[in-house]
Formats: C-alpha cells, sequence, structure tokens
C-alpha cells in the first residue's frame, strides 16, 4: 500500500527548558553567531562522531573530520533552509557525505576494512547493540529506533549498514556478501520501509 | 514505476544506494509525480537522523572544541 500523509518523525535528545531549539540556533548560526555554533556542537558532537565512528572506524581522523564538519556547518549555514527539514537532519546528511568521501579517499580505507572485520567478528550486530545500560532505562528515542532496526532480519540490517554507513552500492554490497543482486535490492527496498513505517509509528508513542 | 515504486526507490535514493541503471527512471518518476514526490523524498531524509540517532553517542576530545571555536573566531575578524 502507498505511503501517504506524513512521514517518519524522529525526535533528538530532550532540551533543557529554555534553550534554543535547533532551528533557533541555525537562526544564529546564520547570522554569525559563534555561541549559537557552540551551543549546536554540545547539543550534537556526540551523536556525530558515533555517525563519522561508524563510517571511518579511526578516533583520531573521526576528530578531525567532526572539527571539519563543524566547520563546513558554519561555513554552509546559508544553505541550510527550514522548509527542508530540521537541522539535525541536514548536519547528519552532510557529516556522512563526509565521512564517506574520506573513507574513500584515504589509503587507510584497507585498514579501516580490517577493524570493521575485526568488529564484526567480534560483535556481529553491533549497530544496534551498543545501547549502555543506563540508555535502556531511560527508554528514549535512541533506545526506540533501535528496536524499529533491531527488529529487521540481520540480513536486511547488514544491507543497510554496508549501504548507509559505508557507502556502498548493491553491486559493492552484492559482492561483499556473496549475494545475488536482486536480493540485495529487495533486502535494501524491505529493510528501509521497515524502519521508515516504523519511525512513522514512534510518532504516536512519544 | 507506480508511485509505492517510486516510494520504494525514493528510500534507497537519499541513502545513496540506487544503481546508476536506477537513476534515470527514478529522475523521471520524480518528475512525472512533481511535488508529490518531492515531499515524499525530504521525508526519506528522517532515515539519516534515525540512523545517527540509533548510534550510542561518542565522546570527542576537548581540545576538537577550543580548535573549532579559534578557527571560527579568526575567520570572523577581518
Amino acid at each position: 500500500m502507498a505511503q501517504s500523509e506524513s512521514g517518519p518523525r524522529t525526535v533528538p535528545p530532550p532540551l533543557e527548558p529554555g534553550a534554543p531549539s535547533d532551528f533557533e540556533l541555525m537562526k544564529g548560526i546564520q547570522a554569525g553567531d559563534a555561541d549559537a555554533l557552540s551551543q549546536l556542537y554540545d547539543r550534537y558532537n556526540g551523536i556525530l562522531k558515533a555517525l563519522i565512528l561508524r563510517v571511518i572506524h579511526n578516533e583520531a581522523e573521526a576528530d578531525d573530520l567532526l572539527q571539519e564538519i563543524f566547520m563546513e556547518i558554519w561555513n554552509q549555514a546559508k544553505n541550510f533552509s527550514e522548509q527542508k527539514g530540521k537541522p539535525l537532519g541536514w548536519m547528519v546528511t552532510l557529516a556522512r557525505r563526509r565521512a564517506i568521501d574520506g573513507l574513500r579517499k584515504k589509503q587507510a580505507y584497507a585498514r579501516a576494512e580490517e577493524r570493521l572485520q575485526n568488529e564484526t567478528e567480534q560483535q556481529p550486530d553491533a549497530w544496534v547493540h551498543n545501547a549502555t545500560e543506563e540508555e535502556i532505562v531511560l527508554g528514549d528515542t535512541r533506545v526506540l529506533i533501535r528496536k524499529v532496526i533491531s527488529s529487521l532480519p540481520p540480513a536486511q540490517q547488514q544491507a543497510i549498514e554496508l549501504a548507509f554507513f559505508r557507502g556502498m552500492s548493491q553491486r559493492e554490497i552484492a559482492a561483499k556478501t556473496n549475494t545475488p543482486l536482486g536480493t540485495v535490492k529487495t533486502r535494501l527496498e524491505l529493510g528501509l520501509k521497515k524502519i521508515y513505517d516504523g519511525l512513522k509509528d514512534l510518532k504516536d508513542e512519544l | 514505476m507506480n508511485f509505492e515504486q517510486f516510494q520504494n526507490q525514493s528510500r534507497l535514493y537519499v541513502i545513496g544506494a540506487l544503481e546508476p541503471e536506477e537513476l534515470d527512471e527514478f529522475e523521471k518518476a520524480r518528475e512525472k509525480f512533481g511535488k508529490q514526490a518531492e515531499d515524499f523524498i525530504s521525508k526519506c531524509y528522517a532515515l539519516h537522523e534515525a540512523f545517527a540517532l540509533s548510534l550510542r553517542p561518542a565522546k570527542s576530545s576537548d581540545a576538537i572544541k577550543d580548535r573549532l571555536m579559534a578557527m571560527v573566531k579568526a575567520k570572523k575578524q577581518p
């Protein structure tokens, strides 16, 4: 059945009472307010660092890239439009693109592959099973999103992780997992649809 | 391509997983469905946010923010 009306919604961590919204901070940055960037950094550096680390698997390189990405947020803030989505979505898209570009450019690609391989062997479902006990007790948005993702069959999770966090094409995923191309496409389509629909359902619970 | 197929392709598109030979057909459908297509693609970008929020936040070096703010300050000075 076709999707309609509202799209999925994700909710970032709750703000302190009286704290400026992300949109207000973005307006501040667009106006050249360095304090707004400082606040946005404090709010989201952990999430963006985790994303970058997930792509490049190197702590020092992730820190350097995080700094470059926030500098790009400062420089490119004028291109952010409230009509096109939320600031976090814009920042994540930017960070992911930079991280994947960085990964492809570096000779470190091979080393990252090896690290990923080791991590995969040690912790096969790390994407969705890295919550601390404290986070699980909190029952926050992150846990709900993880629940949606972890409800997918492992093969769908793997295909999505390789596409999103490694920037792999369907053909590359097919080659890496020794799976027919059509199967990879189906796994991606089914998995992404379930996550999208799951996120839509979340908004009724939050 | 009907709209449901377009929706499936859109979710692949936003994570960069459409193959080059699929992109042409996708762009044609995008044009055909117009605003409805653009609205749906925008919604699909929520997937990016969700994937990032699914990760446990990582701690950054304290020096990163200091360097960042110093660079911003230097850039602002004439």
